[in-house]
């Protein structure tokens, strides 16, 4: 599925990935933690496209398709997802509108015709129910006057909508109550699937006790460190990263 | 006699105005980058040229050029009001014919009517208003009588057609006490036009009337488009304005709103788009010279390519002018790295209980929002559009009809080739 071999970026003069490697299997579910500074936002960026990290070596390959080729755009089209650590407020543009011409752009890239209206909403529905977001804030301009939580949910919610292959949560928890954590764990949770692979940064172990995870991984100054299963999240929970470096 | 004046030929109609004005041209500068108001806009190579007034008639439309749709707004069931180089074009025209409602071309008025219906002094104090009062060739009379509500918009279109053509369309309209009206001003010209078209569109509302004017600016060719608009407002009388620019190489709006009356309501609204070398200025000036009066102005504005664009904004609280509520806001788009927009608000307010508030930003498009919209699949066109239509939205939403704001937008994304 998702194969990550030497990888290497920097912004501007500063290295931040220095030879990371990973492997995601379909359907499983990766947790990457690590200090601050470690590389992990890092790593969902160059994964998505952002333009401002520059890739200088290694490779990522999603289904035998060199992601490094390709811009933000056809990524999202070969099925990358990236739920943002800080989602951006469009004001003037709606989720809905948004949410079709998305739908419609990963279609005409698979040589389909535009989703009828119909099949649309039925779909809005469904997805909404999964994270509990209401039509008031479901037909509102994006993420426009969201709380924290209201904008993490709506990520999920277009997570939903767009069933990626891959989804890279970025601190999807950050700034989320219990309440809200268990929402949004809840939709990723009905989400996983055996075609699908979820990498979920975090730096807590509170999330993966909500979306449990198959791997953990710690990233640390670039690379990945230590690998294991879901009980290393405990032990860095309780011992630090210290042990680690 | 100017060089510049020496081909253009005043009608034989509104001589009092005429000749006044005939008598000022000489003694008003032409305006340089020297004066405050026309320092982003210069109209030197315009001075500098040699223009003439339209000789010919009416041409109906066997003489009508075929890019140029006569009804500029097919969609909008409504009147019309059509002007070829200045001149009235009666079989192009639908007047509406109503008790209550005199509308015809301003050159059929008479004398003694003439000669009390402008009261603007532009004539006076600058040379561009100088040069439409006296060569002003027709233009739309427009009087609605007490408690008369016009059933359809007006229309007015001018074209501009032909090389080196000088327009002067002048207009006037007259809303009596509860009477209503709205007022559509299209300007086209033709591909391999070019010239000028200098107008002016006067209007003044009784108590408690209302008037709606929706200016658009689509002309091909090259030309220098200065319109000045001079609206003054009686007591609670409402005038909603907006202007969109949607081609057009060298366009100046000038609107200027007068209160004279408590309680008046002003909502002006404009948004631009030029690319190329388009220049774009809008000029806007909000007069409060009585008690609890409102004002509401928002201009957006997206400069591409090498444009250069102005928003002057003037916003005047008298000392009479008590509870006044004045909201401006000028929110610019510098897409490209060689366009620039001088924006400037300008408040002077001499009352001490007032609400004034104003905003005005020049910025680049969210490349933060673009990131986020083309991760989840749209394609950089189509992220864009988005943001656009967005970005417009608020000014295009409060055209009062739908098929006149759906016409704009269809022209403004044929222009920018929106997804």
């Amino acid at each position: 599925m998702l194969k990550i071999k030497n990888l290497h970026a920097k912004v501007g003069d500063n290295e931040i990935l220095k030879g990371l490697n990973l492997e995601v299997g379909p359907g499983e579910v990766h947790a990457i933690m690590g200090p601050n500074g470690s590389g992990k936002s890092t790593l969902a960026a160059v994964l998505a496209g952002r333009e401002a990290y520059e890739v200088t070596e290694g490779e990522v390959e999603l289904d035998g398709v060199n992601l490094l080729d390709l811009e933000a755009t056809e990524r999202a089209r070969e099925g990358v997802f990236l739920a943002f650590q800080y989602p951006i407020e469009i004001p003037g543009v709606s989720n809905l509108n948004f949410m079709k011409a998305a739908i419609n752009g990963k279609r005409s890239h698979c040589g389909l015709d535009p989703i009828k209206p119909k099949e649309f909403l039925a779909k809005v529905k469904e997805c909404s129910s999964l994270v509990e977001l209401d039509g008031r804030l479901r037909d509102r301009s994006v993420n426009e006057g969201f709380s924290g939580g209201e904008k993490k949910r709506n990520e999920i919610f277009q997570m939903a909508m767009l069933e990626p292959k891959l989804a890279v949560l970025d601190e999807t928890d950050s700034g989320l109550d219990i309440d809200a954590l268990r929402v949004v764990s809840k939709g990723v949770n009905k989400m996983r699937s055996k075609d699908r692979s979820f990498i979920v940064i975090t730096h807590y172990q509170r999330l993966l006790n909500h979306i449990v995870p198959d791997f953990v991984h710690v990233l640390s100054d670039g690379k990945i460190v230590k690998s294991g299963g879901k009980e290393l999240a405990l032990e860095l929970d309780e011992k630090g990263y210290d042990w680690l470096k | 006699m100017s060089k510049f004046t020496q081909n253009f030929t005043a009608p034989s109609h509104g001589v009092e105005l005429r000749s006044e004005a005939l008598s000022l041209i000489d003694s008003l500068p032409v305006p340089t980058r020297r004066s405050e108001r026309w320092k982003y806009s210069s109209v030197s190579k315009l001075a500098n040229s040699t223009l003439s007034t339209h000789k010919g008639g009416a041409v109906g439309l066997e003489g009508w050029p075929e890019e140029i749709n006569p009804n500029p707004i097919p969609e909008l069931d409504a009147y019309r009001v059509v002007f070829r180089n200045g001149v009235y074009e009666p079989t192009l025209s639908d007047l509406p014919i109503a008790d209550g409602i005199v509308c015809m071309p301003l050159s059929s008025i008479s004398e003694d009517l003439a000669r009390t219906i402008f009261n603007n002094e532009y004539h006076k104090t600058e040379w561009v208003g100088a040069l439409n009062a006296a060569y002003f060739q027709d233009g739309l009379y427009l009087h609605v009588s007490k408690n008369i509500k016009l059933d359809r918009s007006i229309v007015v279109h001018h074209l501009t057609d032909g090389e080196n053509v000088a327009n002067f369309p002048r207009h006037y309209v007259r809303i009596e006490e509860g009477g209503e009206a709205d007022v559509v001003v299209w300007s086209n010209a033709t591909e391999k036009s070019s010239g000028m078209c200098n107008s002016l569109f006067e209007a003044s509302v009784a108590p408690n009337a209302q008037l709606f004017l929706e200016k658009i600016t689509n002309e091909a060719g090259d030309i220098y488009s200065l319109a000045h608009d001079f609206i003054t407002q009686e007591a609670n009388s409402r005038f909603k304005a907006h202007t969109f620019t949607i081609k057009g190489s060298w366009v100046r709006n000038e609107l200027s709103i007068v209160s004279v009356g408590k309680g008046t309501d002003s909502i002006f609204n404009g948004a631009y788009m030029p690319c190329g070398s388009e220049h774009v200025d809008n000029h806007t000036t909000m007069d409060h010279t009585f008690p609890d009066g409102t004002s509401s102005e928002l201009y957006r504005g997206i400069m591409y390519g090498k444009s250069t664009g102005v928003f002057n904004g003037k916003v005047f609280v008298r000392p009479d002018a008590q509870r006044t509520n004045a909201f401006q806001q000028n929110t610019n788009i510098v897409a490209d790295r060689g366009a620039s927009i001088n924006a400037k608000p300008e408040l002077e307010i001499y009352a001490d209980d007032v609400k004034c508030a104003h905003g005005c930003t020049v910025g680049q498009f969210d490349l933060e929002a673009l990131f986020y919209l083309q991760s989840r699949g749209l394609d950089e066109n189509a992220a864009r559009t988005l943001l656009v239509e967005a970005f417009i939205a608020d000014v295009l939403s409060s055209v009062p009809s739908k098929e006149l704001s759906d016409e704009i937008k269809r022209l403004y994304s044929e222009r920018h080739l929106w997804s």
